[in-house]
């Protein structure tokens, strides 16, 4: 009988290690990742209000998914504003999964988080647990998602989509004029890129652009799966001289189908977004990249943090903020020699949004 | 219970023969582990969560646990009738999808109710297992296949009628007017509904996983597919139905898999076209650990649920421990490998479930 129960603890004891030493390394590796901005800290210049003067203020994020570059700096941006803010968070991520993330939301509220960031979804999926978080006095900071239309009281912030979707499209004008025939890669139905598509709408319309083909996928690996729509679009319409793909994933898409098609050197490529991978891709040799609208995700995500923390603290003024973006073009790359991130926010100041949504006792990150 | 140091090591000394070692201690040691291990493993990471996550034994966060495994359970009990036939059905995530979008268009786009809304998607559910059923037993495909090519069948049909577009209430139609109706309050309840204190999918949950296991358990029915499951020569020349109990074992998986989407689109308020796209991994994960729950050795409803919500536990408190979602695929993982260990490697009992025999 003692042999029994020994052999028993062994093997769960063992068991239990394995999932813990799993566990320690996973720890370590997630805040040692060299490849991650690490920004700077701006002092804070004030004494820290209620409740972030009594110890740590437990906050969550719920984001839809966190892959890619772009929600990886974003989250990494999070992260640094949070724990400069002495903020606990917690990190959702459902991957992809609207059901999943519905859940999540519950599990935050459930978690007695103060605060909760939800980050990208469904208006119609969220609503239901941003009302319950809100009447539970939790503050919730909405990035991206309509959230407006049935939950008045939540914070909306986004990056500004019309001016990213305008400063491109002007270029894209300037570039082609009128009358020319163009591509369009999109996917409706995501706020983002439906703010984006109606921008697109006008301007389609105002220079009137004939759009010899909408295609595009939006799954777990949409650069991949949106790759051989395009091509299959421009095997039947080789005549196109511009293609607008606002979302990165589709800029990526679009590339390899061009590359594929042999085509890179008679279609030019409007995008939106911007992270090291895509500033290397605008910069190869004949690129047909040639222009995007970027925000910084990592200065995004610890704004948006950055609302939070005045939400919790009282001290928000309005329901709804913007962060605007910028025009980068293939040419001011190369004429400014602009490898990476660290070397456009050198380039353009106007990236660094520390100030937005800032007080003098948040210790600001800057990247 | 005392960790003294026998090394877990132990566990792959060489092994004497079966009968030979039916009553030695190592004989019933292993039989213990097998038996319970998977349940002490449940209780022991929740009591670990418990103390160092103070917000994880919360009634609120107990309850979103068991929302969270709701739709994995009923679509993992799903897969069970598949499996207890010795097959397994590739196609339930699909389904399950499929189940949103018919819910979406009916309330959607032609402006019906709830229940309606309700009915149509079992129906739907209960041809797409008739469909399968023809599949494997008349046309004689292999279960893994013929559901793989159902599988895609589904995804892209599913697609046609909206445009590959998820569908929301006011969205615009192909042919230009706007869709006129709406997700009815009633049918949302099916998710955000409560029965006291406890949410409604839960209760849908624990009720199909009853139905189940009397079904399994307690009825001829169930009895006779486990047997179909176990030798489906020896069942047919005892004069059992094999055919029958096999495509009666898919239409119960298709009619759950409906099941699950109803809450699943009740959960996003959308025909989500993605919607199911990650259920059929984490379907078939609860139900291999619960094969191997309490030593079973067959696939089986308590098993089923148990590791449904052994997952949710593992999730809950590893996101509250602050690991990324890479590190929760990783556990997952790991937790079904060694469900695998305990049915396969280290039981004396023959494993009744070995898919494509």
């Amino acid at each position: 009988m003692f042999t029994k129960r020994k052999m028993m603890a062994a093997g769960i004891v063992g068991f239990t290690m394995l999932s813990v030493t799993a566990c320690s390394q996973g720890g370590g590796a997630a805040t040692n990742n060299p490849n991650a901005d690490s920004g700077q800290t701006i002092a804070a210049t004030a004494a820290m209000p209620a409740p972030f003067n009594a110890g740590e203020v437990h906050v969550a994020i719920v984001q839809n998914t966190g892959q890619g570059d772009y929600f990886q700096q974003y989250l990494n941006g999070t992260k640094l504003q949070a724990s400069a803010l002495k903020m606990k968070l917690d990190v959702y991520d459902a991957q992809g999964d609207n059901a999943t993330q519905a859940t999540q939301l519950d599990q935050a509220i459930a978690s007695g988080a103060k605060g909760i960031i939800v980050r990208h979804g469904y208006a119609d999926t969220l609503c239901p647990g941003v009302n319950k978080a809100l009447k539970a006095g939790i503050k919730v900071v909405i990035y991206d998602v309509e959230i407006q239309k049935c939950a008045p009281d939540a914070v909306q912030t986004q990056q500004s989509d019309a001016k990213m979707a305008s400063l491109v499209l002007d270029q894209m004008a300037t570039d082609i004029g009128k009358d020319a025939k163009v591509g369009y890669v999109n996917v409706l139905g995501i706020a983002p890129l439906d703010r984006r598509n109606l921008v697109w709408e006008q301007y389609k319309k105002d220079n009137n652009w004939s759009q010899k083909f909408f295609t595009g996928k939006f799954s777990s690996s949409t650069a991949t799966d949106t790759a051989p729509m395009v091509y299959n679009a421009l095997q039947a319409n080789k005549d196109v001289v511009a293609i607008y793909a606002p979302y990165d994933e589709l800029s990526k898409a679009t590339l390899s189908a061009l590359e594929q098609a042999n085509m890179k050197s008679k279609v030019k490529v409007y995008g939106a977004d911007i992270s090291a991978a895509d500033i290397e891709l605008m910069r190869a040799d004949g690129s047909p990249w040639v222009a995007t609208g970027a925000t910084d995700p990592n200065a995004i995500g610890a704004a948006v943090t950055r609302v939070l923390a005045l939400d919790l603290a009282g001290e928000l003024t309005t329901k709804n903020v913007e962060f605007p973006p910028i025009l980068v073009t293939q040419q001011m790359l190369r004429d400014k020699n602009i490898k990476n991130m660290d070397d456009l926010r050198a380039a353009e100041p106007s990236l660094n949004i520390s100030d937005t949504a800032s007080a003098a006792w948040i210790p600001a990150i800057k990247f | 219970m005392t960790t003294t140091g026998t090394s877990p090591r132990a566990k792959l000394k060489p092994q004497p023969a079966p009968a030979a070692e039916e009553f030695t201690l190592w004989g019933k040691t292993r039989d213990g582990v097998v038996k319970y291990g998977f349940v002490a493993v449940t209780v022991l990471l929740f009591g670990y969560f418990a103390l160092t996550q103070s917000a994880f034994a919360t009634s609120d966060s107990l309850f979103a646990m068991l929302k969270y495994a709701s739709v994995t359970a009923i679509l993992g009990l799903g897969m069970t009738f598949s499996m207890v036939v010795g097959g397994m059905d590739m196609s339930i995530g699909s389904q399950a999808g499929l189940a949103v979008q018919l819910a979406a268009m009916t309330m959607v786009f032609y402006n019906m109710t709830g229940v309606t809304a309700g009915i149509i998607v079992v129906l739907g559910g209960v041809l797409v297992g008739l469909a399968n059923a023809v599949l494997i037993v008349y046309f004689r495909i292999p279960d893994l296949l013929a559901t793989l090519a159902m599988m895609f069948v589904i995804q892209g049909v599913k697609l046609i009628p909206v445009s590959g577009q998820s569908v929301s209430a006011g969205m615009v139609l192909p042919d230009g007017s706007v869709a006129p109706g709406r997700f009815t309050e009633g049918f949302l309840q099916i998710d955000r509904g409560m029965v006291g204190p406890v949410p409604l999918p839960v209760v849908i949950m624990l009720v199909l996983a009853v139905f189940t296991w009397f079904f399994l358990s307690r009825t001829k029915w169930g009895r006779l597919m486990y047997a179909v499951g176990a030798n489906p020569q020896a069942a047919r020349l005892s004069g059992v139905r094999v055919g029958f109990y096999r495509g009666l074992a898919y239409v119960l998986t298709s009619l759950l898999a409906s099941v699950g989407g109803l809450i699943l689109v009740s959960r996003i308020g959308q025909g989500d076209v993605n919607a199911g796209s990650s259920s059929l991994l984490e379907a078939v994960a609860v139900a291999l650990v619960g094969t191997s729950v309490l030593g079973a050795n067959k696939p089986n409803a308590w098993g089923t649920l148990l590791g449904a919500l052994l997952i949710s536990i593992v999730l809950t408190g590893m996101t509250m421990m602050g690991f990324q979602y890479y590190y929760q695929d990783t556990a997952k993982g790991l937790v079904l490998l060694v469900a695998l260990v305990f049915s396969y490697t280290m039981s004396r009992k023959r494993v009744r479930f070995t898919p494509a025999t």
